[in-house]
Parts: structure tokens; sequence; C-alpha cells
């Protein structure tokens, strides 16, 4: 089996949390965490809802308290500072715009907070709003404006104060997935051209896969990846990580045999091979990339029955019938109209290109 | 579909009705009787009202108890409400039901009960005197302290339930958007916190200014006939001197100065909350 990928938390220690714990009335939500970020990354936090992502995130912030460990920004232990002396941005779901002031009132908050009169503010926020093209909603109410629009107004009012970091606690979750897309591509263009480092907290897969430089892969408190987008594609440290990003098929099975870095395995649709070594009896999940599935025979052949043939355009995608816990599944590109449900098909792949993990017990 | 729309609207009907018939129209038919003497049009009961000193002294007395009540119960009011928006479960059942069970304690059973506290010999002032802070008993009973802390004590819920119902709504998101742009705890409650909550704080200083400038129970019983108020002029008027002319009168002022505060607050707070 191939060891899985060391963890990479960042030769440069810009955000460095250390060993950070946190349990709320006795549960454990997170506990020895530690997570490193470089200056100017964009970083998403990656996991289910519930896996202590959020939590981590405003912790960061300073609107939650961690129980232990600390926080250092470039060097600076900023643990037990308040929030508001962080200089630490956050641009929440909501947006949390302030519905009592204008478009470029709320912009303008943090310079106010800060101390500067009103009148000072006016060219840096006329700045600020046309980074984001928002200029002709200056004297608007936060309330007439789209949900586009608000994360464009939520953004340049994050930015103004030229923050030391900026947090984004699922930015894109509120709009619809034109938009999204859109916005992505908008939002990571100004974050890179401003060379800010960002930490976005998500569950979409997409998302962290479209944002980031590197993408923190969490379930139950504990980062189970951090790494760069093609590398947890191409070499996920768990199946948890196999099965969060990206689609896979996927067979649980017993090893029978095992050589040197490579093992036999029976899995409910015929005996497979795959690399690694393995005491025999073990239980093993086995995950290969859809894409790398071919419809002819290859070092491991499948005769699958068609559950589904599903063309989505660039792609078609082949699901084969499996038992529960399992996954048959083969893209082959372009729109091929070939493939009905019921017909049988050969599912076929390379011993290299498996993932093999053994099942946790 | 107004049909539909019109139907709705059929369902408030019977308030309407109701406040109408037994609200709006005899309160109409008193205010009238304000303005008409023998018949004719007149402002001679207005002009003969403000001419006395007495009558000054008393509206302003009203005036001053009512604001000082209502500055009093929203100095009390407003913590108590930002704690109750944050809590929950149990901790909020207790608030509210401490909130909502001394209302059902009536005004005079209370009042008997702050009689035991701030008379001379009550708990308040043996308490002082042996902590010897004073040498000889205060008189607190009787006097427009208590009347005011008493009346504050009675319209407290009035004040605090329109400021917790609209803090609670508030996203809390939005404090802790104002903190990570750097904003202080005081300039957060000054820019953010309180401009959401002015309508509640309106609504609870109309409440409780309302209640306030027109209540008889609780300075008939606690001060007493020695310093009148407008309500218990009022009375007297209908009660004592059978002169309904001069009761309507004070009525009247009573109303004109309970909704002109009402629609100034509300005025005052839509401006502050655009010049915000």
């Amino acid at each position: 089996m191939a060891p899985p990928a060391p963890r990479d938390m960042g030769d440069s220690k810009y955000l460095d949390v250390n060993a950070v714990g946190k349990a709320f009335k006795g549960t454990s939500v997170m506990s020895g965490m530690d997570f490193r970020v470089g200056r100017g990354e964009l970083v998403s936090l990656l996991g289910p809802s519930g896996c202590g992502k959020t939590t981590l995130l405003r912790i960061i912030a300073g609107l939650t308290t961690a129980d232990s460990g600390e926080v250092l920004l470039d060097g600076r232990a900023i643990t037990s500072a308040p929030a508001h002396k962080r200089n630490i941005s956050v641009v929440f779901q909501s947006y949390a715009l302030f519905p009592h002031l204008t478009v470029a009132e709320n912009v303008a908050f943090g310079l106010r907070a800060r101390g500067h009169a009103k009148t000072d503010c006016g060219p840096k926020v006329a700045e600020a709003l046309a980074l984001v093209r928002m200029s002709d909603f200056a004297e608007r109410k936060v309330a007439a404006l789209s949900g586009g629009q608000q994360q464009r107004v939520a953004v340049a009012r994050a930015l103004i104060v030229d923050p030391v970091l900026l947090l984004l606690d699922e930015p894109f979750s509120a709009l619809d997935r034109k938009l999204r897309e859109t916005m992505q591509v908008e939002l990571k263009t100004l974050l890179r051209d401003r060379n800010m480092t960002a930490i976005f907290v998500t569950h979409d897969q997409d998302e962290a896969m479209g944002v980031s430089d590197r993408i923190a892969v969490m379930n139950a408190g504990q980062i189970e990846q951090f790494a760069t987008p093609s590398e947890l594609y191409a070499r996920p440290a768990s199946a948890f990580v196999m099965d969060f990003v990206g689609l896979s098929t996927r067979l649980n099975g017993e090893v029978i045999e095992s050589t040197e870095n490579r093992s036999t395995i029976r899995s409910a649709y015929g005996t497979v091979h795959a690399p690694g070594t393995f005491v025999p009896g073990t239980k093993v999940t086995i995950g290969v990339r859809p894409e790398l599935v071919k419809t002819r025979a290859a070092e491991n052949t499948l005769r699958v029955t068609l559950a589904d043939a599903m063309v989505l355009g660039s792609k078609t995608q082949l699901h084969g019938r499996a038992e529960a816990g399992d996954r048959l599944l083969c893209e082959v590109p372009g729109m091929n109209s070939d493939y009905a449900p019921g017909d049988t098909v050969t599912f076929g792949w390379d011993v290299a290109d498996s993932l093999v993990y053994e099942t946790g017990t | 579909m107004t049909g539909r729309a019109e139907r709705i609207g059929l369902l408030a009907l019977p308030g309407l009705s109701f406040l109408a018939v037994i609200y709006a129209l005899p309160l109409f038919m008193l205010l009238l009787k304000s303005v008409q003497i023998d018949g004719q049009f007149s402002f001679a009961e207005y002009v003969a009202f403000f001419s006395d000193s007495y009558n000054l002294s008393v509206l302003w007395r009203t005036v001053r108890v009512a604001l000082l009540t209502t500055g009093l119960a929203l100095i009390i009011a407003y913590p108590t409400a930002i704690v109750m928006a944050r809590a929950k479960g149990f901790w909020l059942s207790v608030f509210l039901v401490a909130m909502v069970l001394p209302m059902s304690v009536g005004v005079v059973v209370k009042a008997f009960a702050w009689t035991i506290l701030f008379r001379t010999r009550g708990v308040l002032n043996d308490t002082l005197m042996s902590l010897g802070i004073t040498d000889a008993p205060i008189r607190m009973l009787f006097t427009e302290t208590a009347l005011i802390i008493g009346a504050a004590n009675v319209f407290l819920p009035f004040m605090v339930l329109p400021i917790y119902a609209v803090l609670r709504q508030m996203d809390s998101r939005l404090p802790e958007a104002a903190a990570s742009l750097g904003a202080t705890p005081v300039f957060r409650f000054m820019n953010v916190t309180l401009p959401l909550s002015l309508p509640g704080v309106v609504a609870g200083c109309a409440f409780t200014f309302s209640l306030a400038i027109s209540m008889y129970v609780i300075p008939s019983l606690i001060v007493g006939e020695r310093q009148q108020t407008l309500s218990m002029l009022t009375a007297r008027s209908f009660l004592y001197l059978r002169n309904e002319a001069l009761g309507a009168t004070i009525s009247s002022i009573l109303l004109l100065i309970a909704i002109s505060v009402v629609l100034t607050s509300s005025w005052a707070a839509n401006r502050l909350g655009a010049r915000q």
C-alpha cells in the first residue's frame, strides 16, 4: 500500500494554529489541531457539517475562544487578543451587512471603527466599491441588493481595512450555481492581485478545488489531509478524503494473497489486484477515479451490469449495479448514448491507478 | 388576488368594530364635551384650566413623573433585554416568567408590599440605619421618588419585552462582523446594536410613557391626595366635582400629550435610523 502522503502543513508559518482544542458543553469539537498557512496562500477548510471547520475559523477570527493551544499570526501570539484587535476580516455566509446602513456606509464601517472621520472615508470607499464593481450602488440600502451584490459589498467591506488575513465562511453557498462560479473566479483574481492570505470554509468540494492553493479536508475535528487540489484528487490520504473529494469506483474486499507491493483482493464482483502489501485477511477499500476506469479489459477487469447511463455533456457516466457501500463508476469522455441500463459492460483499470485503504475496524 | 386579500381583511373586522364601539366612540363623545359649553363651541374650559397655576403644577408633575418613570424603566430594561435575547432554554423561561408573572399580581397588592419596604420603620430604613448610613429614618413613602420607582417597576415588562423582541430578531453575526472590522465593544453597541434596537426602544418608551402619564392607581396608593396627577384630577372632576366638562378637558390634554410624545419619539427614531 502506498503510504499516506505526509501532511503538508506549509513551510512558511504566516498563520500558525498550534495544538488548539475546543469543547462545547463537554463535547470535544477538536483537540490538538495544527494548521499552518503561508503568506498569500488561498486555503480551504473542506468538510461535512459538524466537522469543526467553522469552529476553527471562528477561533482564528477571535469570535470563539480556544480551550487550549495557541494561534500565532506572523510570529505574534494572538490567542487571547479580542476579535477587534486582530485585523482579521470575516465574510459571513449571510454576509452580515448592516441593514440600517447604505452600501457606502457598510463599506466605510471598518475605517470609522478605526477612528477615521466620515468625510475622510470617501476616496477609499469609492476605490473599494470600484474594486467589486459596485460604484453605482453606493447610496442604496443593502436590503435592496441581490445575493451576488451583497457578497460584493461584504468583500469590499472586509478588504477596505487591509486585513492581515481574510476569512470566508461558506461565502458562495447563498448564490445560485451560475453566479457562484462567476463569483469564485472574480474573488480569486481579486485576492491574488492583492496577495491576500485567505481561508475559505466550505462543504462544497468544487468550490474548494476552484479557489484554493491548498485544501485541508476535515473530518470529526481532525485534518485528514492538507494538500493541493490535484494531490488530494490523485493521492487521497484516506478513504474519507477519496469519497469527499471527487467521485470514484469503490470496492470493499478482503486481501487473500499479498506479495511485495501487490495484493490480490476478493470483492463481491470478482478478484482484483492492487498495489501494497497486507496481511492476508485484511479488510480493504479500493478506489479508482472514474476517468481511469475504461470500458475495455485491463489489468483488473470486471463485468458490470449498468444501473444507469448519464449523459452529462462533456462526459458520460456509467453507473454499475453495486452492493451497499460499493460503487461501480466509469466516465467516458463526450456524449455517448451507446449504453442503456441493463447492459452488461466491461470495466477495466490498471493496478497502478488503484487506491487502497485498510477499512476502519 | 384582491378578492382573497379583501376576505382576509375581514378578519380585522371584529377587532376594529370592538375598538370603534367600546373605545373610540365614547372617548370622542367625552372629548366633545370639553369644547362644548351649553351647546356652544368654546375653548373656555381649556383657558380656565391653563390659567390655574395649581393645574399647571399638576400637569408638570404628571409629565415629569411619566418621563422619569420611562427613563428609569429604560435604563433597567435595556441590559435585561440584552441578557434575555442571548438566553436560551431554561433561563429564557425564567426571564419570561419573571417578566409576565408580576403582571398577574394586582397593583394594589404590590403597592402595599412596597409600603412594608419604604415606610418610616420599614425594611429599607431599618437596614440603612443598622448599617449606620443614616441616623434618622428617611421619608420615602409619599414621595415622588417612591412613585417613580414603583411605577417603573410595574411598567418594566412593557419596556423589556419590545426591546427583547427586537434584539432577539437581530442577526448575531452583525456584532461579530463589526468586531472583525475592528469595532470595540462600545463602538459596536453605539453603531450596530443600539440603532438596530431603536424600534424596540421607541415601542417600549411609547408603551411605558402612555401608561405612566395616565396612571391612577399607583399614585393614589403611593403618594395619595397630597400630590395629585392629571388622572387623579380627572377622577376628582367626574366623581366629586361632577364637572364633566373639566374632566373631559383634562382627559383631552392627557391624550394629546401621550399622542404627541409617541409621535415625536417615533419620528426621532426614524431620523436617528436614517442618519446612521
